[in-house]
């Protein structure tokens, strides 16, 4: 379904949508505040860029130079061309161990390989462990937010969904409450999980280790009861040195939450007494994305969910309109990159204000991406009917003055004088949900002309 | 070819040329900010709480004072056998860790700007007690407190880390409709001594 279509669907809920509109806003001005307090922010930022632009030009050299650090720390390490080898591999080291309770926390990339539906088919139980995500997990939907992954729920739902599972108390919504009642529910689950699961924000090239950020200390609590911790990380979260982490973690959760760090940044390098830990290294269409000149920067991101919070179309649409594990402008430049038939309405989900690329902690073009996409999808793909001969009918209007003064005083009193029926009858999708102005007597052209001219009079 | 071969060799073809790695220069970003008053403002920020002290007794009686009801407490600190109802003995089995009500660690590393505190195995008994326990108190000596977070690296050697874990504030969430709750999965309070 096209990004409009499910937007459609989203804005059904009106009061909903205002709310998630606002709450995403206040996350961008936490943001704001936040970032303002650093002296040297736009610095920080280039380092940010440059370190990453750096690291995807060597990336080869510094995945196998982490692997061969992992190796000797004592960490098993494997590497995944696609989601169903990712599976695959989790699903084995699973297996020789016979572990059948799973915790994880966050993770876009075992999201993106669909891991949970595929353990959850081999008898495998598969615990989100983060509180968003495991709202999202007991609703049997998908994150629409990679910071927040629950945003898209009030709580009235979560609610109702925790007396189902959890058999709460019907308690009005009250997050304490509700908050508490999973905390329980999570220590149970920690304390009995064969594995833990957990993402990776950044990879250290020279150590061979890596950094997991929450601020609900789940990713720790996994880690560190299971006999088993299995990271998988997609190829680009690999930085070179621990420095770098000065750098990264300052950038992150300013530019996600606010906050001038997460909770707890946890540095996992060897295997805790009696762990035994796994790295999985996943490419699933890296590889291709960099190897477009254009748009390789979009594998520069550290996932802080910034240019969703800041997005006029995100924040009215939801994430779920974009039909995709990373939602929101970065979501609409990464998904074309996978499949571009499927994902082509995403590029055009977008005014092309540039707020995304102003506010991304590592300076990535993304609206700049967004339009070139649409080049290539305007080429490339069937587009709509109604669409495509608006738009050759406009090339030619715009291309001769003449024409287009005429029909501009067509269109004018037309404006004027048709009933609203026909001016927003079905082609014109803009009138919808808006009115069209009444068109005025004069072009600017014919008003601009006027207006000189009585400047020549009146200096006579 | 195996995937590890296959994807190496797609990203060495794909990738860019060669763009120089930019040095960081710290000096950019220093304020000369009051190490130990921008510390305590931003652990409070992140609702943790901060009290100066002058030995590391005081600690003991005033985290006595704070928490008096508890059953299961737990300190490393040098004479800490008063406060203490377990043991190293208990650590062996974590799991078994789930009723700890207070634990006390020593930190040597803090950071001013975001109120972080840097443990590692060695101030640790076992990795899941930071996050398990009920209230997590710490003692950091003042002058260890370093500026921003590039200077904290600077004294973090990457060769000689097994783990380490910067804790800023209590553990929280805000996933239920973006109201702020302290206390998710990991330690429900957060308590730093500076001495
Ligand atoms: S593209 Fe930039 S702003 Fe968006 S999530 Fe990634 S790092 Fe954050």
């Amino acid at each position: 379904m096209s990004h409009s279509k499910l937007a459609g669907i989203f804005n059904k809920d009106e009061k909903k949508v205002d709310w998630h509109d606002k709450a995403l806003w206040f996350v961008r001005h936490k943001r704001d505040l936040s970032v303002h307090q650093v002296k040297g922010w736009e610095e920080l930022r280039n380092l940010g860029h440059g370190i990453k632009a750096h690291t995807l030009s060597h990336l080869d050299v510094y995945l196998e130079q982490f692997e061969a650090n992992a190796l000797k720390n004592g960490v098993q390490v494997h590497w995944a061309a696609n989601g169903d080898e990712h599976n695959q591999i989790v699903h084995s080291i699973l297996k020789a161990d016979n572990a059948k309770k799973v915790v994880k926390s966050k993770s876009m990339l075992t999201e993106e390989c669909h891991l949970n539906p595929f353990l959850e088919a081999n008898d495998i139980e598969v615990i989100d462990t983060d509180l968003g995500e495991r709202i999202v997990q007991l609703a049997k939907e998908k994150p629409s937010h990679i910071v927040l992954p629950a945003i898209h729920k009030n709580k009235l739902e979560v609610d109702e969904l925790f007396q189902e599972h959890l058999g709460t108390e019907p308690c009005d919504g009250d997050p304490q409450y509700l908050t508490g009642e999973a905390r329980k529910h999570l220590r149970e689950k920690f304390i009995h999980a064969d594995a833990a699961i957990t993402g990776v924000n950044f990879a250290i090239a020279e150590n061979g280790g890596f950094v997991v950020c929450t601020n609900e200390g789940n990713a720790d609590m996994g880690a560190h009861l299971a006999p088993i911790h299995i990271a998988c990380m997609g190829v680009e979260k690999i930085i070179p040195k621990q420095e770098h982490l000065g750098v990264f973690l300052r950038l992150l959760a300013r530019s996600a939450t606010g906050q001038p760090i997460t909770t707890y940044s946890s540095h996992f390098r060897k295997p805790g007494k009696g762990v035994k830990m796994h790295i999985v290294i996943v490419d699933n269409g890296r590889s291709k994305q960099l190897s477009r000149p254009d748009f390789r920067a979009s594998l520069h991101c550290i996932r802080c969910g910034a240019c969703m919070n800041t997005c006029p179309i995100y924040r009215r649409s939801g994430g779920h309109s974009y039909d995709a594990t990373i939602p929101g402008p970065i979501g609409s430049i990464l998904s074309p990159g996978k499949d571009l038939t499927k994902y082509s309405t995403l590029p055009f989900a977008s005014t092309l204000c540039g707020s995304c690329s102003d506010v991304c902690p590592v300076k990535i073009d993304i609206h700049t991406q967004l339009y070139k996409w649409r080049q290539i999808i305007g080429k490339e793909t069937p587009q709509p009917f109604i669409k495509k001969k608006s738009m050759a009918a406009m090339g030619k209007i715009f291309s001769k003055p003449s024409l287009y003064g005429k029909v501009g005083a067509v269109a004018r009193w037309a404006l004027r004088t048709l009933p609203k029926s026909l001016i927003n009858a079905w082609p014109n999708i803009w009138g919808k949900t808006r009115d069209l102005p009444v068109g005025p007597k004069k072009s600017f052209d014919q008003w601009y002309k006027e207006r000189e001219n009585n400047k020549k009079t009146d200096q006579k | 070819m195996d995937s590890r071969d296959t994807i190496l060799k797609k990203l060495k073809a794909n990738k860019p040329e060669f763009i120089a790695l930019p040095k960081i220069n710290p000096a950019v970003f220093d304020e000369n900010i009051d190490k130990v008053k921008e510390f305590i403002r931003k652990t409070e920020v992140a609702g943790g709480k901060v009290f100066e002290v002058t030995d590391n007794k005081e600690v003991l009686s005033k985290t006595q004072e704070a928490f008096p009801e508890t059953k299961v407490n737990f300190s490393n600190l040098d004479d800490s056998g008063f406060f203490n109802t377990i043991d190293s003995e208990s650590f062996k089995n974590p799991h078994e860790l789930n009723d700890l009500d207070v634990l006390v660690l020593e930190s040597t590393l803090g950071v001013a700007e975001n109120g972080a505190v840097w443990l590692t195995d060695n101030d640790i008994p076992v990795r899941v007690i930071p996050f398990i326990t009920k209230h997590l108190v710490l003692v950091l000596p003042k002058e260890n407190i370093v500026p921003y977070m590039h200077q904290a690296y600077s004294a973090i050697n990457p060769m000689d880390l097994d783990y380490g874990i910067f804790i800023s504030g209590p553990s929280k969430t805000a996933d239920i409709e973006q109201s702020l709750v302290i206390g998710a999965q990991g330690a429900m309070s957060l308590t730093v001594f500076l001495k």
